[in-house]
């Protein structure tokens, strides 16, 4: 099963997609991914139920969250009431070990995104705070990268030993699918999506022209 | 192929592809008209003492050749909006490309939504947005 791991509707404030044209779009482009998963920045949508928009057009619609820590962005994967409780999703300022350590109580996933960018990505912030403690996964493959900034996540994730997953970033609808993440079996749920990457069978891929 | 009203628009349908005009020369008319004559816009190594990679095209003149595109496809349409994120500098005398594509559309109302994206010749998103025009019915 292929999941993009990181796309924003327009419950984000930089977004500009309706997820029902996400939907179509995958549909009418022939996307080869089988859902996505909405990474709203710094909140969690917890309003909002997309059961239908995935029987209606059979794609998996996943909910999860960017949030802002010192070392850049973070996705935070399988978020439950109790985690939203254990700190402030809005803040721009979450220190990143107590984000790792909310994700480990309460049965989450923290995997910083980008990090191959000035600024917002982990890597940039290395030398001024060091190796973090707790990552285990970072996105390797993201749809809106520039430059160099793959290559700089990819070469972090192998000198220290992390995991890859794929995401596009997609803010706009046309940009859906331009990368994601393969997994053996089926996701059909938050809870089984944080299964899969707890068990660390999965590869990025990235369906950007040239690079398919 | 040009569009005149709604009824011939089709969802994920891609506009003609527009290489705008990011020249020097074209950015100094631009900058002239619109009173922009600073040098960050009309001097590349002004531009560069100031911090950036070039001299920058004016993001108004940007938001001028996504609707250009647009009318080049539906010179009918009605532009109500055209919502921008820029991402990256448009440095002036790089080749970019502008690609769009047709993302809703409401027959009754004549509506369309439309992504925009402006790439460079690495194919890296510099800007992105979206435009919502009305067609005729």
């Amino acid at each position: 099963m292929i999941l993009d791991l990181h796309a924003h509707s327009i419950k984000s404030d930089d977004g500009r997609a309706k997820v029902q044209n996400y939907c179509q779009w995958i549909k009418a482009r022939s996307i080869p991914i089988d859902g996505f998963v909405l990474t709203e920045h710094r909140q969690f949508d917890n309003e909002s139920d997309y059961s239908d928009l995935a029987a209606e057009f059979g794609v998996t619609i996943l909910k999860a969250s960017e949030v802002e820590t010192e070392y850049g962005h973070v996705l935070v994967f399988g978020v439950t009431p109790a985690l939203q409780a254990s700190f402030d999703f809005g803040s721009i300022n979450l220190a990143l070990k107590d984000v790792i350590k909310a994700c480990n109580a309460h049965g989450a996933v923290a995997a910083p995104c980008h990090p191959g960018r000035k600024r917002v990505g982990m890597s940039a912030h290395l030398e001024e705070y060091g190796v973090p403690q707790g990552v285990r996964i970072v996105e390797v493959f993201n749809g809106g990268s520039r430059d160099n900034e793959d290559e700089v996540a990819q070469r972090m994730a192998t000198d220290l030993g992390y995991l890859g997953i794929g995401g596009s970033d997609a803010h706009i609808v046309s940009h859906i699918g331009r990368c994601a993440t393969r997994f053996p079996g089926s996701i059909h749920n938050e809870a089984e999506l944080v299964a899969a990457l707890k068990a660390e069978q999965f590869e990025a891929v990235t369906f950007r022209e040239g690079e398919a | 192929m040009t569009i005149s009203k709604i009824s011939e628009v089709e969802f994920g349908e891609t506009l003609p592809a527009f290489q705008p005009d990011t020249t020097m020369p074209n950015v100094r008319r631009f900058a002239k008209a619109a009173g922009w004559e600073g040098g960050r816009f009309t001097d590349h190594d002004h531009a560069r003492k100031e911090g950036l990679p070039g001299a920058l095209v004016p993001g108004i003149m940007s938001q001028g050749f996504l609707s250009a595109m647009i009318h080049h496809w539906a010179p009918a349409a009605q532009i109500k909006n055209v919502d921008t994120v820029f991402r990256a500098p448009v440095i002036v005398d790089q080749v970019y490309s502008i690609s769009g594509v047709v993302t809703d559309i409401d027959l009754d109302s004549g509506r369309v939504e439309i992504d925009l994206t402006v790439t460079n010749e690495a194919n890296e998103t510099r800007v992105f947005g979206t435009a919502k025009v009305l067609l005729p019915i």
